[in-house]
């Protein structure tokens, strides 16, 4: 699975951070990457509205306590961990950013989407802030999913290390970042 | 195996043609067909296929086709089959069914094709004058063959 590009989206629909990976992909302009985003923002509103009533109707009747356990993401050992140097996680501990298990906070929203050529998947934190990482490789597998939205919290981890602890850096503005642009392209080089 | 519900939009950009929701696993006839009361969900799911796949025809770049197969949330997997004359049919499952275009392919070339296609009673077109296209029209495939054949080869799929 290779990374095409990865997209920030802050709370409000704006890309805020946008890179490819490798050069072969579809060149879209800095515009129409922008558009992408907002229509991202929208259809991530829409999916959840369109949850079939069957679902609906089954949460009704209250088997809530048996969904919750199918929204944890199981952890991905060893995806992107930095091999040799241990100083290089930035305020994180250990040899990974975290070894456990973890919730979903995207539980209606679009998550993931799939094309004859590509994948795209999406990572929300709860602070609205949404996290997409495009793939080469058309794929519906669960553990592929599982290893986008691990790979996409570890993302997450560079974002609050490296751009949230940056003064210069405004909330809601572009992020123009060196170490969180070195960071992130390691942890994608090494997938 | 369970699946939620089965949409046709037909190439007048937002007509739905048919639509069918189960709302019960355990009960194969329970559900609705045809219903007014679905035209709203019909919209908003021909508009969250129509932007992600303007999306996902823009990233392959110039001549490549590049065609959107599912979309998942964290609920459930809509899986889609667009045909070159225009027609979108949209199935929605539960995240167990990774890939259910075998699925549609036979709803379409199977059922579709046999039962409304080749039927000469049947309209071609669903929308007889213009002020039924762009999302207007309210006529659905009624065709008693097409709605069996459906519910014969969908039914045991719900639960």
């Amino acid at each position: 699975m290779a990374i095409q590009t990865i997209l920030v989206i802050n709370k409000s629909g704006g890309l805020v951070y946008q890179r490819d990976f490798i050069k072969t992909g579809a060149k879209l302009s800095s515009n129409e990457y922008l558009i992408l985003a907002g229509t991202l923002q929208g259809v991530v509103a829409i999916a959840s509205q369109v949850t079939p009533k069957a679902l609906q109707i089954s949460a009704k009747t209250g088997s809530k306590t048996a969904n919750e356990p199918s929204q944890l993401i199981p952890y991905v050992g060893s995806l992107g961990a930095p091999a040799q140097n241990l100083s290089d996680m930035g305020s994180f501990m250990g040899q990974d950013f975290f070894n456990e298990s973890f919730p979903s906070w995207n539980q209606s929203g679009l998550k993931h989407v799939t094309t004859d050529q590509l994948s795209m998947f999406l990572y929300q934190t709860l602070t609205g802030l949404k996290f997409v990482a495009i793939s080469t490789q058309s794929t519906t597998n669960a553990m592929a999913v599982s290893i986008a939205e691990n790979l996409l919290r570890k993302a997450y981890c560079l974002y609050a290390d490296y751009v949230m602890k940056n003064p210069f850096h405004d909330p809601e503005m572009p992020i123009k970042c060196e170490l969180f642009d070195t960071h992130l392209a390691e942890l994608v080089g090494q997938l | 195996m369970a699946i939620y519900s089965f949409w046709i939009f037909d190439r007048h950009l937002g007509n739905c043609i048919f639509d069918r929701e189960w709302t019960l696993k355990s009960n194969q006839s329970s559900g609705t067909t045809n219903s007014k009361l679905n035209e709203d969900t019909a919209k908003l799911l021909y508009g969250m296929v129509f932007s992600l796949r303007s999306i996902s025809q823009k990233l392959s770049g110039e001549g490549s086709h590049n065609e959107i197969r599912t979309i998942s949330t964290g609920k459930y997997r809509a899986h889609i089959l667009c045909t070159a004359s225009g027609l979108w049919f949209v199935l929605l499952s539960d995240l167990k069914q990774e890939d259910l275009s075998h699925v549609l392919r036979y709803l379409y070339s199977e059922i579709y094709v046999k039962t409304v296609v080749h039927n000469w009673f049947s309209p071609v077109d669903f929308a007889e004058s213009d002020s039924e296209k762009r999302g207007q029209g309210f006529r659905k495939i009624r065709n008693r063959n097409f709605l069996a054949s459906v519910e014969r080869f969908l039914g045991p799929m719900v639960n």
